[in-house]
């Protein structure tokens, strides 16, 4: 889980060209939207195709995005426990 | 000063109720939805989302889809009339994008192929069709873009610029909007429900709507409605979602309203924008709810019948508007079926007979751009109008980017006898922009938005502009191409919703209103060469609410997308990019005045027109120093040969500066240009120049030539 939280933090940064951010600067139980990452609904749809492509994990709607992008951590484990790629 | 008033005597429509006029109100009156799944082009999903699409054949000469339709509509628009219209104003989002997205998948390198991508090719074509001579303007303000037009055209009549227009507005669905509502997840899979309690987006749709306006002192027998007023706004709040509450749309239908000289309880029934989407349809409810108090009019959006045509919409549900005054019919909104509880309006579910004599139509759109419209049943009581033929400005502010850098830097550069050639990076062109907020950002907003906060910054106003018109030949070519390239590679399956938000032609205009707080008129107009001209004619036109207007021109240079769409670009080895901005303030005063005494196609004795326009040969040579010339290379036969007229019809023997020459090619040098030539007759001296100077303007002004297609003078002093 760490270390998805890890290369989450990582693809974010990247995806969206964060500026002055680094891995450790995400909190994984920090607000993921809103704060002070900068981070607004066109990033979070920007995020979900990311995630789509990388983790083979499709987020429908706003609605079920409000609840996976809550923070870091809420997100590695909607992909852990979706995507095929952790699929036991 | 004039006293006209605009009436609709043409009209021409097609979209997925139907072709023709005719076909529309029998479809609207069978409550015929005319959305399925789509088939215009290969998708690779499972099952292809549904779309409004016009399933008739859609026939014409070799031109893209989105033209045909145009000139489909025009031609019945036109049909009763032997003239051409004095002026022609469309509305595109995505011009000849169908056809540029089949040729860049197939990786076709040739340029002519690609002569039908710009949207303001849609607008040249007509005025080739139909004969029009006078001015033709594109404009590109997303989904408000199909009522933004008859603002334009409302203003060119009641100024005397024209007693015709041709105004519409036209899209083609295309894989850029239909993947890209996609990826902002605002298509419902059920078809667009507007204002349902479970909707779940729009659905994107194509069509074209043109309308004939006339201007008149007494009604025509003709006149099908009158255009009594219409309202520009923006949010300036985001780049694709609307105001939460609503504002920019109630400050739309407020100056619509204002303008036509009515009150809220005048009007009889409202054409919502009702996309579908759940974000619009709550801010458009809360901003009529605040709008009308107590019982409101009849209201209702077609888009769940028609979808979602874009900058077709507004034209076409202008069109929809004149049906329902002249056959007593109020649309139902199709798609409604659950109330949502949370709305503070009810739209009218079935069709509704009813004496409706006056429309208000809405019409909002990425950017924050808004537009309304107030469309009535002529009657003998109408508010008569008086406007400026030509209107002047003060400038406020300058600023632009050009291959040496900033105002300053190309001024010093200049005085070293370098040229203003060649591309900065990025992180040149937006080292004055916090990192942060442009992260997202490619070259052209950022181009845009240094331009516009440079203007800003050297007006030391500390009031937003009022309103901000912005020229662009090519919009933004950096995340277009990104889109499609990106959809291409993972074959239709991925694309990046940034880079659709950002490929909308306004969006760097949009983005500018939220930095600068600007909540007036937002225009975006691109026309090729003559964008800039255009967004500073519009101006004109649109911002008369005192205040400042900030007007601004930019293009960007892209290695792969320029040279293939701009023949100019691609004549020279050296590439540029760049643009300019001015800050204006409406009226004479101290400091250097602005005007356009002429806007129009080139043709047989234009050059004399012209000549005219400028007050005679006597005062041309009594009163300007300088020419500044701008004439593209990919038509510098036709436009030297313009120019030797010139000077041979005036004896002119003042300076001529061709400054493409040190500027370099690219669709919106000429506002550059024009903030260089501004801030030299500010100064009163001219640096020794390509051709020219160095010398000393005194009383006299200079003159901002265009040539080539079409013809455009802009007069500094």
């Amino acid at each position: 889980m760490e270390d998805l939280i890890r290369e989450l933090s990582r693809k974010i940064i990247e995806t969206l060209d964060l500026v002055d951010v680094s891995e450790d600067d995400i909190d994984p139980d920090g607000t993921l939207v809103g704060g002070d990452l900068g981070i607004d609904s066109i990033d979070i749809l920007e995020l979900a195709v990311m995630i789509e492509k990388d983790y083979g994990v499709h987020i429908e709607d706003k609605e079920v995005g409000e609840k996976v992008f809550v923070s870091l951590r809420t997100l590695a484990a909607f992909i852990k426990d979706n995507s095929p790629k952790f699929r036991k | 000063m004039n006293s006209r008033r605009v009436f609709i005597t043409g009209m021409g429509v097609i979209s997925p109720l139907g072709s023709g006029v005719t076909e529309t109100l029998e479809s609207l009156k069978a409550g015929k939805r005319g959305i399925g799944p789509l088939s215009l082009f290969p998708v690779f999903q499972d099952r292809p989302l549904p779309a409004g699409q016009i399933n008739s054949e859609v026939t014409g000469e070799d031109v893209p889809r989105s033209h045909r339709m145009a000139l489909i509509a025009a031609n019945e628009a036109l049909a009763d009339t032997k003239t051409p219209p004095d002026a022609i104003v469309i509305g595109s989002t995505t011009g000849g994008m169908l056809r540029t997205e089949e040729l860049l998948k197939e990786k076709n390198t040739d340029p002519k192929k690609y002569a039908w991508h710009a949207t303001g090719s849609i607008a040249e074509y007509l005025a080739r069709k139909t004969g029009c001579t006078g001015p033709v303007l594109t404009v590109s303000t997303a989904c408000s873009s199909g009522t933004a037009v008859l603002k334009i055209g409302l203003e060119l009549i009641r100024t005397g610029r024209a007693t015709t227009v041709l105004a519409g507005g036209v899209d083609s669905l295309c894989r850029l909007t239909y993947y890209g509502f996609n990826s902002l997840q605002l298509i419902d899979p059920e078809g667009a429900r507007p204002f349902d309690r479970d909707r779940r987006g729009m659905s994107v749709a194509e069509g074209a709507g043109m309308l004939l306006l006339t201007g008149s002192e007494t009604i025509p027998e003709n006149a099908f409605a009158e255009v009594l007023g219409a309202g520009l706004s923006c949010d300036a709040h985001h780049p694709a979602a609307p105001h939460p509450e609503g504002e920019g749309a109630l400050k739309a239908m407020s100056l619509a309203l204002e303008d036509a000289g009515l009150g809220p309880q005048d009007v009889d029934y409202i054409n919502l924008h009702g996309t579908g989407t759940r974000e619009n349809d709550s801010s458009e409810a809360k901003a009529v709810a605040a709008l009308f108090s107590g019982r409101g009019p009849y209201l209702s959006s077609i888009k769940g019948a028609t979808g979602h045509s874009l900058a077709a919409a507004g034209a076409i549900e202008a069109v929809v508007s004149c049906l329902c005054l002249g056959h007593c019919i109020v649309p139902g909104n199709a798609g409604f079926s659950s109330a949502d509880e949370s709305m503070p309006i009810s739209p009218t579910m079935a069709n509704h007979a009813a004496e409706v004599k006056t429309v208000l139509s809405n019409s909002f759109g990425f950017g924050g751009n808004n537009a309304a419209v107030v469309i009535a049943r002529p009657s003998d009581i109408a508010k008569h109008y008086s406007r400026d033929h030509d209107p002047v400005f003060t400038v406020r502010g300058l600023s632009c980017i050009t291959g040496a850098g900033d105002l300053d830097k190309s001024l010093a550069a200049l005085d070293s006898g370098s040229a203003l050639t060649g591309l900065l990076s990025l992180d040149e062109i937006s080292a004055k922009l916090p990192q942060k907020s442009v992260r997202r950002l490619k070259r052209l907003p950022r181009l845009a938005l240094t331009l516009a906060t440079g203007a800003h910054e050297e007006s030391a106003r500390n009031t937003p502009p009022e309103g901000i018109c912005f020229g662009t030949g090519w919009g933004a070519m950096s995340e277009t191409y990104d889109f499609i390239m990106k959809l291409y590679e993972t074959n239709e399956e991925f694309t990046s919703p940034t880079d659709f938000v950002g490929s909308v032609h306004n969006a760097p205009a949009g983005q500018a209103a939220i930095w600068l707080k600007s909540t007036g008129p937002n225009m975006t107009m691109t026309g090729g060469d003559y964008s800039f001209e255009q967004a500073l004619f519009t101006a004109g036109l649109v911002c008369d609410k005192g205040g400042t207007v900030l007007v601004v021109g930019a293009d960007e240079y892209h290695t792969e997308f320029s040279d293939l769409l701009d023949g100019s670009v691609k004549a020279m080895s050296q590439k540029s990019d760049g643009g300019g901005a001015l800050v204006l303030e409406r009226g004479g005063g101290d400091g250097v005045s602005v005007c356009v005494p002429f806007f129009g196609c080139a043709e047989p004795g234009c050059i004399e027109t012209l000549i005219h326009a400028m007050g005679g040969a006597d005062r041309i040579n009594g009163s300007l120093a300088a020419l500044f010339v701008g004439i593209p290379a990919s038509m510098k036969n036709q436009g030297g040969a313009q120019l030797d007229e010139f000077i041979a019809k005036t004896g002119f023997a003042g300076h001529v500066i061709r400054y493409r020459e040190f500027l370099g090619e690219y669709a919106t040098a000429s506002a550059a240009a024009t903030v260089l030539a501004a801030s030299f007759v500010r100064t009163g001296a001219v640096p020794k120049l390509p051709g020219a100077g160095p010398f000393i303007i005194d009383d006299e002004g200079v003159a901002m030539i265009s040539l080539g297609s079409h013809i455009c003078c802009i007069e500094l002093r």
